[in-house]
């Protein structure tokens, strides 16, 4: 479990983040929604043990993860940014299997079985299988986000990271996506996950956690946050609430 | 994809035969497989072959795999198609170290190891200049690495133009094209645990360099130590490099061109890639030197020339090629 304790952070050397107090329970999903330039990925590398925090701890079941070998973090974290773009002519299934890398010694070339049945249960999981012999960047965006998720999960980390997974996708393939992420949580996983459509985080996500001016603003359940006048104050701009037909309440910007 | 990985180890050992065969003196093949059974034979051609040839070869199988080595690592960690050994300032080091132990009138023999301290000296100024947090920054590399480069490249030229003896123009010039004249056994002694323990860090460094194929911020997401990494990578190719400019001086393209061609046959993995790139960087540099050898035998072209006149046109036409397919 991660637990964040009075966590201020700093990017490129001015504050940026102050008093985040938040855990990442088993099997729960987080969306973490803000403006722009707020902190949301500064904060997603804190929780994987890349930055330091300014003040407070972030903790992996109770040691801070900053403190933690690299690889002993990646066997409990898995971090997915979403900024580089990948230059090499990597097979699929050759970026499925470089998330076993925190689980195999320096001096192992050949996958153990273990790896394999990873492998093979991520691939099944992110339904890749009609591609695994392809070359990557000959997929579109939305077939390479589905194998960085699959690579993730052979990672076989309880907790996921992902930074903005669903930039890029077309709406039915970012709802692929976001199902696949939540079909994970049902066996334990917990996903921390970077979102910019609202809409979209509240359909999945168990709980948002806001970040606005320079804080955390909510950490609620999605229809709490939706209703809040902090989402208005998080993004300045005034939002309208409307209720679809299945008694879901979405918002937009108002017109002004 | 098996026999692919098979090619690069069948063309080293058939350079090795070719290099082993050919020379200023005309063996029959006969006398060479004479030679080669008989080890302790006391004839003109197991001389040749034993105390000349063999040494020769393996001389050249030394810098070539050293050189290929250092280029692909360093390819891979700065994910930069047009990385060379060289541009981590390790031959310009060497080249400055032999210059003034030349200038001095430091015994010819030690200057092998004169060049592997420069080396390795001006590897360790540009890798100290390209610090960054506990990590290397992959552009301040580049830019020190260049910058040092040009300075001690000026200081070189200065000596040159300083010293007025004929013989320290002519030993500096080899060592600046490259050249495996006059080198045997005692030098490849010299140089042969330096490059081993290059290539054994570089082993260990495989599993670091595929796991950077998948960018820097997500090598990290999966566990990857970058810093830990890229210090790895620096001292291998440090010490590889080092190793083949003490033995050859500046032969150049061999661990530009090499990892491009070793890419072309077994792929980007670094598990195939790195042995690849070794063996076909050795038989390149076999074939080079067999052909300084025996063109204009007795006398002998410069390796450096050799390569450079077989290697530029071969780095021009994959590179073109590789634009045509995009």
């Amino acid at each position: 479990m991660i637990r964040a304790r009075g966590v201020s952070l700093e990017r490129g050397g001015r504050r940026v983040l102050d008093g985040i107090e938040f855990e990442l329970r088993p099997s729960e999903f987080v969306a973490l929604l803000g403006p722009n330039g707020v902190g949301k990925t500064t904060l997603l590398r804190a929780c994987a043990g890349f930055d330091t925090p300014a003040t407070g701890t972030i903790e992996l079941d109770g040691t801070p993860v900053h403190r933690l070998a690299v690889a002993q973090r990646a066997r409990h974290i898995a971090m997915l940014s979403s900024d580089e773009l990948l230059a090499d002519e990597l097979r699929v299934r050759d970026v499925v299997a470089i998330g076993r890398f925190p689980h195999r010694p320096w001096w192992r070339f050949s996958e153990s079985d273990a790896d394999e049945r990873a492998i093979e249960a991520a691939v099944a999981a992110t339904h890749i299988e009609a591609y695994l012999d392809r070359i990557f960047t000959h997929l579109s965006s939305g077939e390479q986000q589905r194998v960085w998720i699959a690579m993730a999960l052979a990672q076989g980390a309880p907790s996921l990271l992902l930074d903005e997974p669903t930039t890029h996708l077309d709406v039915r393939v970012a709802h692929n996506v976001l199902g696949l992420l939540r079909e994970r949580t049902q066996n334990g996983t917990s996903v921390l996950c970077v979102l910019h459509d609202i809409n979209e985080a509240a359909a999945v996500a168990d709980r948002i956690l806001l970040l606005g001016c320079g804080r955390m603003l909510a950490l609620a359940p999605p229809a709490e946050v939706l209703a809040s006048p902090l989402l208005d104050e998080a993004y300045g701009i005034a939002m309208h609430r409307a209720r679809t037909e299945d008694g879901r309440t979405i918002v937009v910007p108002a017109h002004t | 994809m098996l026999y692919r990985r098979l090619l690069p180890p069948l063309a080293a050992l058939l350079a090795a035969g070719v290099g082993l065969a050919v020379g200023g003196d005309a063996l029959p093949f006969s006398r060479i497989l004479q030679a080669l059974t008989n080890p302790h034979a006391h004839d003109v051609a197991h001389t040749i072959l034993w105390q000349l040839r063999m040494p020769r070869v393996l001389c050249a199988a030394l810098v070539g795999s050293a050189l290929a080595l250092a280029g692909v690592q360093l390819q891979g960690m700065l994910r930069n198609p047009l990385v060379d050994p060289y541009l981590i300032g390790t031959s310009a080091g060497a080249a400055v170290a032999i210059a003034f132990a030349l200038a001095f009138g430091i015994a010819l023999s030690v200057l092998p190891a004169i060049g592997f301290l420069g080396g390795l000296g001006a590897s360790l100024l540009v890798a100290a200049l390209a610090r960054r947090g506990g990590g290397i920054d992959a552009t301040r590399l580049i830019l020190a690495g260049v910058a040092i480069s040009a300075l001690l490249a000026a200081s070189v030229a200065l000596l040159s133009v300083l010293a007025r003896s004929i013989s320290f123009q002519l030993t500096l010039q080899a060592w600046l094209i490259g050249s495996l004249a006059g080198r045997g056994w005692n030098d490849l002694r010299f140089a042969l645990p330096y490059a081993v323990v290059g290539a054994v860090v570089a082993i260990g460094n495989i599993r670091s360099l595929d796991a950077l194929r998948i960018g820097d911020v997500r090598a990290r997401g999966i566990g990857l130590d970058i810093e830990r990494a890229q210090w790895s990578i620096l001292g291998s190719a440090t010490l590889l490099t080092a190793a083949a400019v003490s033995l050859a001086g500046m032969v150049g393209f061999v661990g530009l061109i090499v990892p491009h061609l070793a890419r072309r046959v077994v792929g980007s993995d670094a598990r195939a890639l790195l042995p690849a790139s070794a063996f076909l960087g050795a038989a390149m540099a076999i074939a080079a030197d067999a052909i300084a050898r025996s063109v204009i035998a007795p006398r002998e072209l410069p390796l450096g020339i050799v390569l450079a006149f077989a290697g530029i046109p071969i780095f021009i036409i994959i590179y073109l090629r590789r634009e045509h397919r995009r």
